[in-house]
């Protein structure tokens, strides 16, 4: 294999981002570490080689090592990339590391996507919606195999947080709910057994922190690690918000400017 | 649900709802009826490659039957309506727009390496959307200038008549204007336009069409098409008219001249 004998060959050069918020006298840095390139080595068996050879104090998150858990997100050369499932092998042997901007840092290469997204999911209420009192004994309805698709499609966000680092509108503005949030909206705005109507999702889809605040740089698409339909996300969002609210709602009674 | 409003901000957000869609439906087609307007404008110039005889006959139809007057007021409104509307999403702060250039920068560098080692179905490709983004405010910025003056120098051209005794649009004021300097504005002007408007329409396609129009890939390749060869129409047309190229269909009418 030439790409054994590629990997084998290099000395990869870790030049990664260093600070540490809790102390006062932590300086944000970059600090260079170099490692022999293994065959198939990811980004993640780089770090802890890091880790236990090198620097026992470096801080990076990993749980799932297989590209389920969303913790290990971070800008590699500039990119937001999941650390377990990015091989050593794409990239340049001198690797640029830094933490996911948008986001809280915790310290060196972990941020805090956890609370980004709680606040996302409360301001969402991204639950089903049910308006009927639960019924033990009634049967399940029924729901057609296209739209269970289409939700578990959306359902397969892990939460990286990877979109949410790569949009220039949530780097500069911190309410927008970005290709996550959106997602997940659109995942409850599917859902039949959701009783929420248009009328309710309104104001979170179409305002400035939703669809109509995008600027379509279209740089979440390309970065998400699961590769979700976010733009067909969005379209969609546009187009149903355009098609049933838009046009049919102009008769609201006028809004009460004090609530 | 929740929204997050400030103080200062305390409009229902409702309100503010439907006004962020209006906004994106007026940016969106103001920009729109601009793009397809400059794929006209084209060909409406380049009637001078035909020679002055077509271009001023153009020029005479469309002043005449009064659709050139019309025409540039409407064109300069939605331009007017266009720069306010669509520049709302252009980050006030300095800062803001340092952030945004720093991320699509590095998101359009990350890939471009040569890496012996990259497995073809490697994420990391450069991705060129928000730098494209960027370029579509740099080139506004520009057309902003270069555009309000050519819009004001031709408006005077067009109006002046049903004032004065001045001819209106003339091959001969046009060749000798571009000829002296204005190939320099036009040209830029050329550029940034063609760009902004074929950037413009494919980001509209794209948020809008996502799902049932053909896929971005090919969109973006159609782009790219429009892109090149309204610009080298267009290229062309400036070079006619700056004096360096003589006009190449100018067959076309000369054959049947008395």
């Amino acid at each position: 294999m030439s790409d054994k004998e590629n990997a084998a060959a290099r000395r990869l050069r870790f030049e990664i981002f260093r600070f540490n918020p809790e102390d006062p006298n932590s300086e944000p840095h970059i600090d260079v570490f170099e490692i022999d390139e293994r065959p198939y080595m990811t980004l993640y068996m780089a770090l802890n080689e890091i880790r236990e050879t090198l620097d026992s104090g470096l801080q990076f998150d990993f749980a799932c090592r297989s590209a389920i858990c969303g913790s290990c997100g971070m800008m590699v050369n500039g990119r937001p990339s999941l650390g377990c499932r990015t091989l050593t092998a794409d990239l340049p042997e001198t690797i640029r590391l830094h933490p996911l901007p948008a986001f809280k840092l915790i310290g060196d290469l972990s941020v805090d996507t956890g609370t980004w997204f709680r606040e996302m999911a409360e301001r969402t209420e991204a639950w089903i919606h049910e308006q009927q009192p639960f019924n033990k004994d009634a049967t399940e309805e029924r729901m057609s195999d296209d739209i269970a698709q289409a939700i578990y499609e959306g359902d397969r966000c892990i939460e990286c947080g990877c979109c949410v680092a790569s949009c220039g509108v949530a780097n500069v503005n911190p309410d927008f709910l970005a290709a996550a949030g959106l997602n997940r909206v659109s995942r409850f705005m599917m859902d039949p057994r959701d009783k929420r109507d248009d009328a309710d999702w309104f104001e979170v889809v179409a305002g400035q922190q939703g669809v109509f605040g995008c600027v379509g740089l279209m740089a979440c698409a390309d970065v998400c690690p699961k590769e979700l339909p976010l733009l067909e996300v969005y379209a969609y969002l546009r187009r149903r918000i355009l098609g049933s609210k838009f046009l049919s709602d102009r008769s609201d009674p006028p809004p009460d400017i004090n609530t | 649900m929740k929204i997050l409003t400030n103080a200062t901000n305390a409009v229902d957000s409702k309100v503010n709802a439907r006004r962020q869609i209006v906004y994106e439906l007026i940016s969106g087609g103001t920009g729109l009826a601009l793009a397809l307007f400059m794929f006209g404008h084209v060909v409406l110039v380049g009637s001078i490659l035909t020679g002055e005889r077509g271009f001023d006959w153009m020029a005479t139809m469309l002043e005449d039957y009064y659709i050139a007057q019309p025409t540039i007021a409407a064109i300069f409104a939605l331009f007017i309506v266009h720069a306010i509307v669509a520049s709302r999403k252009i980050p006030a702060q300095l800062d803001e727009r340092r952030r945004m250039i720093a991320l699509a920068k590095g998101l359009k560098n990350a890939g471009r390496d040569k890496v012996p080692s990259r497995r073809d179905n490697s994420p990391f490709v450069p991705h060129l959307e928000s730098m494209l983004w960027i370029w579509q405010v740099r080139t506004g910025m520009v057309m902003l200038v270069l555009g309000s003056f050519h819009l004001v120098l031709l408006g005077m051209d067009i109006f002046t008549p049903l004032f004065g005794d001045h001819a209106g649009i003339e091959s001969s004021t046009s060749l000798a204007r571009v000829a002296a300097g204005l190939w320099l504005p036009y040209g830029i002007l050329l550029l940034c336009v063609e760009f902004h408007a074929s950037v413009g329409l494919y980001r509209l396609a794209v948020k809008w069409g996502s799902g049932f129009l053909p896929h971005r890939r090919h969109l973006h390749r159609i782009e790219q098409v429009i892109f090149w060869v309204v610009l080298g129409l267009g290229a062309i047309t400036l070079l006619v008219l700056a004096g360096v190229l003589s006009p190449p269909l100018e067959f076309l009418l000369s054959e049947g001249a008395s």
